[in-house]
């Protein structure tokens, strides 16, 4: 990834500029605004989705099953009679959970986090975080994603204090959310942390850096005026090009049994209700609207990322 | 340098595929694919054998091939009936401790013909009651012999109670007179299995073994296809087929059936309409008969909130079975009002759990000392998850515990470890399971699972009048005492709802018209060998 | 190529510290979740008696560290040791049939990537500013987007069901029609991140030497282009090698298990659900492994194709 050629380093406002910039340049691509809007809506709903919705994702009804669309159910219903559309929507839910948590713990908290922290203060720490990376990275993905939620899974859901937050807080599914975003923080954080430690080196030697050091500059300021301004492109790329791949991830496991668990919702095990070859036949729209917005969503994010990518590191194309 | 990387480039692509032709050809082929139907050759999809050691067995897909290719003293016919094999006939005791079987003098091991005599049967016990042997059942079907617990525990090294009188009569004295043990005799457990290959391949001659079934085991790649051979050599009379082969690899049976690669086919629930309607081809070809087994929630008597026996009531007049069966399994399986499944000795059609009566329910929720939904403590159903679905039924009955009693329900789904360890620790409230009778005797589900003492008793049940009755029948030689014996316990049970019985289960499969005498047998025994393919 | 064969022989060196430390942890995940093979294997009778009978016999009721002593030791001898779900089976015999099948279906399937993604960025690069370009890598981008467990049912449907241009499931080898509609499903997402990274490099080099080669003649002019092609996309390429290599084994799970093809992946999933340590174990180890090695051969492949990369000390990542 190309450092951001442009930007202007201001030591009073480092980063509004550029950003401000950026921003306006993404929105003239009217593709990114599609994907945008598409992606937008989505979280609206997942966000909202108890307000969005008009069932529950288990409200059946098992004098009405497999319906096709119609008025009272604009998606159709499926195999117990429950509503399609308020069934997406609560779905969209799980995946708006799973990614923003992911982000904020993989990838800012981990990844930038101990990306900075690896490479700003060197030495040991920096060996020693990256050592650790280097095991975590070797390890296959998804056999270990399933083996985590697979094993350990039940015993965190188990956790008093999870459950107690997940009263608290009225989230329902909560400790399935924390076991899914908790293995794929986990096992994700590594790449970005890499790239983000070799942008904090570079930067390290910088004369402004070195500058603000002679001049006695707190490590903090340093962090938060020099050095974050400075990978908050990548960031921001890296961040929205994984947001697919984190929303994938989380689809996947569940369709494998090993997410997030019923009653809570995910458009996992949807897909795989669906995907049966004689339910296709049958009842095509038991697939094609999970899929539908799944791939959309998937193709959302993937316009995004490459506009972003454009937009943000313009050397890159 | 360029020339370099093409120079490599070329290389790393012929060695792939040298390799790839190298593998490529060779017979792998999984499916049935390829072999079009022949008059003494039949295809069918099967379940993956885990083992084909009759002594370590467990499961009911590898017992399905194990009883094809091994047999044993007794076994069970057709007719759900317990018929002689290798021991020609029997005598007991008049204390009812000691058999003596008289065996047949014409069986021999496959592929040896080495003739088969009561050492054997004695070898193939003891080896099963090894503890280097590590069979997790030996206890089960052998403990009732004289000294097998002995031997399993490791303080013997041969079961006193089993005798070899000379080559042909085999005694073996049990500890009480059970009337049960014979059909335990017919389990593969007790199965003959064959010394001399044994000693001479400890590690591999299950891939091959000399059984002494209908059938011979000609090839089996593990995962992807079994293929058994007919035993000419069979006491019984060589099979008519001469080859079966399974397709163990997965995917969607019914397609590969209307592709003609496989001659047999499960239905599913996605396709049990075409199989019905009168207007499909696949009419003529539908088959189904009912197991022998029984399906239903089980609550922990000794947690709340299902300590209080109205709760378990209130549950289970709650939930309409008809509905469910009839819209969610599309009246694939029969509801079940009893314990004891059809076709099992003993079964009791009057047998009943109630009705659904939401009404009652409630009433019954709120006399319990809970007083109601809201006195409830949170409950969680715990259930086997394959795959990413909770079943239908569960999540159909659960919203109806919901809509008539205002109780939630969790489904906690988990996978099969954790499911049997929670079961052993009796520490969920409610569980969803089946139970598959392995011999058809009243005592292989109503004394392993209600009887307070026992170890498998799931649901925690403690009755004294069900424990005396069940011992009672334990050895009540009159067989038709006994039975009304094992119906007053189902019934105390039943009026306890200690279970909620909720459907027996049924197999559906298409056949195709050329094969004769197919038939779904409710409980494992052997069946290939009367199939016959007309071309 | 200076620092090439120490960094070669530290990477090499590296790997069993790595191997060691990813062998303790997926070892101590297995064993921490509830439940274990032998419960398993047993089924419906559960008889504490025989059930600590057979776990004393399997020498499972020794403590954990033993247990991975013993489990190194075996190692160390070339012993994967037994599976539990396939009694009395070396791991070895079991898994590895399973691992070659899917081995052949992923090199297939990343034939396939290569073959038909190249080209195709060529293509939309030649087509560039035509309405070819944008519509192409569109449909390549959604492609990519739509989830393997979607593509799978809906190609089913169509090719198999619908036009019987394929058969339903199976496995019967490289050369078999079988191995046609898994090596697709795998591949549709690869050939669209190859084909608009061929194209974004084609783009670049065409933009540089196009005014010197429009004076070359003829053939000149074509090998000419072709060379400079090659050169410059392969550095590229061999990064997106590595990560078609994972994105591929996670899509051959799903394609797997939907359509009945004896690989390792449905196995994985089943040996993790039914505890069986040592399978799992060595799935892990091997994965890993081959993910290390894989990575050293892509980073020499680096070194040979660009001379300007170094392999010294300040390495980063």
């Amino acid at each position: 990834m190309a450092v951001a050629g442009e930007v202007e380093f201001d030591s009073e406002r480092p980063s509004r500029g550029p950003l401000a910039l950026a921003t306006r340049r993404l929105l003239r691509k009217k593709i990114a605004v599609a994907a945008l809007v598409f992606i937008g809506a989505f979280y609206f709903c997942g966000l909202f989705a108890p307000v969005v919705a008009p069932h529950s994702y288990t409200a059946q009804n098992l004098d009405t099953v497999n319906q096709g669309p119609s008025l009272s159910h604009p998606f159709g219903t499926d195999s117990l009679g429950r509503d399609m559309l308020s069934r997406v929507i609560w779905a969209s839910r799980t995946t708006v959970v799973v990614t923003v948590a992911t982000l904020l713990t993989g990838g800012l908290v981990l990844a930038v986090g101990l990306g900075l922290l690896a490479g700003y203060a060197g030495g040991k720490v920096d060996t020693a975080i990256m050592r650790v990376g280097d095991v975590f990275f070797a390890l296959p993905g998804l056999p270990m994603l399933i083996m985590v939620n697979a094993t350990l899974g039940a015993r965190i859901r188990g956790m008093g204090w999870l459950v107690a937050i997940e009263k608290a807080l009225r989230i329902e599914g909560f400790p399935d959310y924390v076991v899914v975003f908790g293995a794929l923080s986990l096992f994700a954080w590594v790449g970005g942390a890499r790239v983000i430690r070799s942008q904090v080196l570079a930067l390290r030697e910088t004369e402004y850096v070195t500058a603000a050091r002679a001049m006695g500059a707190s490590t903090w300021r340093i962090i938060s005026r020099h050095l974050l301004p400075n990978v908050s492109n990548i960031v921001i790329v890296g961040l929205s090009t994984s947001l697919g791949a984190i929303a994938g991830t989380e689809i996947a496991l569940s369709w494998l049994g090993v997410g997030v668990q019923p009653p809570t919702p995910s458009f996992g095990p949807m897909l795989f209700e669906g995907g049966s070859i004689r339910t296709l036949q049958a009842n095509p729209h038991l697939l094609l609207v999970p899929g539908v917005i799944v791939a959309g969503l998937m193709f959302s994010f993937n316009l995004l990322g490459d506009a972003l990518t454009d937009v943000l590191t313009p050397h890159a194309r | 340098m360029k020339r370099f990387l093409a120079v490599a480039a070329l290389l790393l692509g012929v060695v792939t595929a040298a390799g790839i032709v190298a593998c490529g050809g060779g017979s792998e082929d999984t499916g049935g694919g390829g072999a079009a139907a022949s008059g003494s050759t039949l295809r069918m999809v099967g379940g993956d054998p885990l083992t084909l050691d009759p002594a370590i067995v467990t499961d009911a897909d590898s017992a399905s091939y194990i009883v094809e290719i091994y047999s044993g003293l007794v076994t069970i016919d057709k007719d759900l009936k317990l018929a002689p094999d290798i021991a020609k006939s029997w005598d007991v005791s008049p204390d009812g401790k000691t058999y003596t079987f008289h065996l047949r003098d014409d069986v021999v091991f496959q592929a040896t013909y080495r003739q088969v005599t009561a050492s054997d049967f004695k070898y193939s016990m003891e080896r099963a009651a090894d503890p280097k042997t590590a069979s997790t059942v030996a206890e089960a079907y052998l403990g009732d012999i004289v000294g097998a617990k002995d031997m399993i525990n490791g303080t013997a090294s041969q079961i006193s109670g089993i005798e070899v009188v000379d080559d042909f009569t085999l005694r073996i004295t049990i500890d009480a007179p059970k009337p049960y043990f014979l059909a335990k005799m017919a389990c593969p457990t007790a199965f003959v299995v064959d010394k001399t290959q044994i000693e001479a391949d400890q590690r591999n001659w299950t891939r091959r073994p000399h059984g002494t079934g209908p059938f011979l085991v000609k090839e089996w790649k593990l995962g992807e296809s079994l293929t058994l051979q007919a035993n000419e050599r069979y006491y019984g009379g060589a099979p008519s087929v001469k080859t079966v082969k399974f397709v163990l690899s997965g995917g969607s049976q019914l397609t590969m059936y209307e592709d003609d690669e496989v001659d047999v086919a499960g239905v599913s629930i996605n396709d049990i309409d075409r199989a019905l309607d009168p207007n499909d081809p696949l009419h003529s070809e539908y088959l189904s008969a009912d197991t022998m087994s029984t399906y239903y929630l089980g609550f922990n008597t000794q947690k709340p909130p299902f300590d209080d026996p109205k709760v378990r009531q209130a549950f289970g007049l709650a939930v309409d079975r008809e509905k469910i069966v009839e819209v969610v399994l599309k009246d694939m399986v029969p509801v079940a009002h009893s314990i004891m499944p059809p076709g099992l000795p003993g079964y009791n059609p009057n047998a009943t759990a109630g009705t659904y009566d939401p009404e009652k329910a409630k009433q019954l929720l709120a006399e319990s000392k809970y007083g109601g939904p809201s006195g409830l403590p949170k409950i969680t159903l715990s259930q086997v998850g394959v795959g990413a679905t909770a079943g239908d039924d569960i999540q159909a009955m659960v919203e109806m515990w919901k809509q008539n009693l205002g109780v939630e329900v969790e489904i906690q789904q988990t996978d099969q470890a954790t499911f049997w360890q929670d079961l052993d620790k009796r520490s969920y409230q409610i569980f969803a399971a089946g139970w598959v009778m392995d011999y058809p005797d009243p005592e292989d589900i109503l004394d392993i699972l209600f009887n307070s003492k026992s170890q498998q008793n799931s649901t925690g049940y403690s009755n004294a009048e069900v424990d005396q009755l069940l011992m009672q029948a334990r050895t009540e030689q009159d067989s038709t005492k006994r039975m009304s014996l094992y119906q007053q316990v189902e019934q105390l049970i039943l009026a306890d709802m200690a279970w909620l019985p909720l459907y027996y289960d049924r197999d559906h499969v298409v056949v195709k018209p050329y094969v004769k005498n197919f038939m779904l047998p409710p409980i494992v025994t052997p069946y290939l060998r009367y199939v016959t393919i007309e071309q | 190529m200076q620092g090439l064969l120490p960094y070669v022989v530290r990477r090499l060196l590296w790997a069993p510290v790595i191997l060691l430390a990813v062998s303790f942890i997926a070892f101590t995940i297995t064993r921490f979740g509830p439940g274990d093979p032998v419960r398993v294997a047993m089924g419906q009778y559960s008889d504490p008696a025989a059930l600590e009978r057979v776990r004393h016999e399997e020498g499972l009721d020794k403590p954990l560290l033993q247990q991975y002593g013993i489990y190194l030791k075996n190692l160390a001898q070339g012993h994967l040791g037994e599976s539990f779900t396939y009694r009395n089976r070396d791991v070895a015999e079991v898994i590895f049939p399973k691992i070659w099948v899917s081995a052949r279906l992923g090199l297939v399937a990343m034939l396939i990537v290569f073959a038909i993604g190249v080209p195709l960025g060529v293509f939309a690069a030649l087509k560039q500013g035509t309405w070819s370009d944008p519509f192409s890598i569109g449909i390549l981008l959604f492609f990519q987007s739509v989830p393997v467990v979607v593509s799978v049912p809906l190609m089913l449907l169509v090719f198999v069901l619908k036009l019987h241009w394929l058969p339903a499931a199976g496995w019967g080898g490289v050369f078999d029609s079988r191995i046609v509609m898994p090596a697709l499903a795998i591949s549709l997402p690869g050939i669209a991140v190859v084909a608009r990274l061929t194209r974004a490099t084609t783009l670049s080099v065409l933009r540089e030497d196009y005014v010197r080669t429009a004076r070359a003649k003829g053939l000149r002019e074509f090998t000419v282009v072709t060379r400079h092609v090659v050169r410059n996309s392969l550095l590229p390429l061999v990064t997106i090698i590595g990560i078609s290599l994972a994105t591929l084994v996670e899509g051959a799970f799903f394609a797997e298990y939907l359509l009945g093809v004896p690989g390792i992946g449905q196995f994985a999933v089943k040996s993790v659900q039914g505890r069986d340590y040592n399978v799992i174990l060595a799935l892990v180890l091997i994965l890993t492994t081959t993910f290390i090695i894989a990575n050293i051969i892509i980073d020499i492949a680096y070194t040979i194709i660009d001379p300007r990369v170094r392999y010294e000390r300040q390495r980063l990542g």
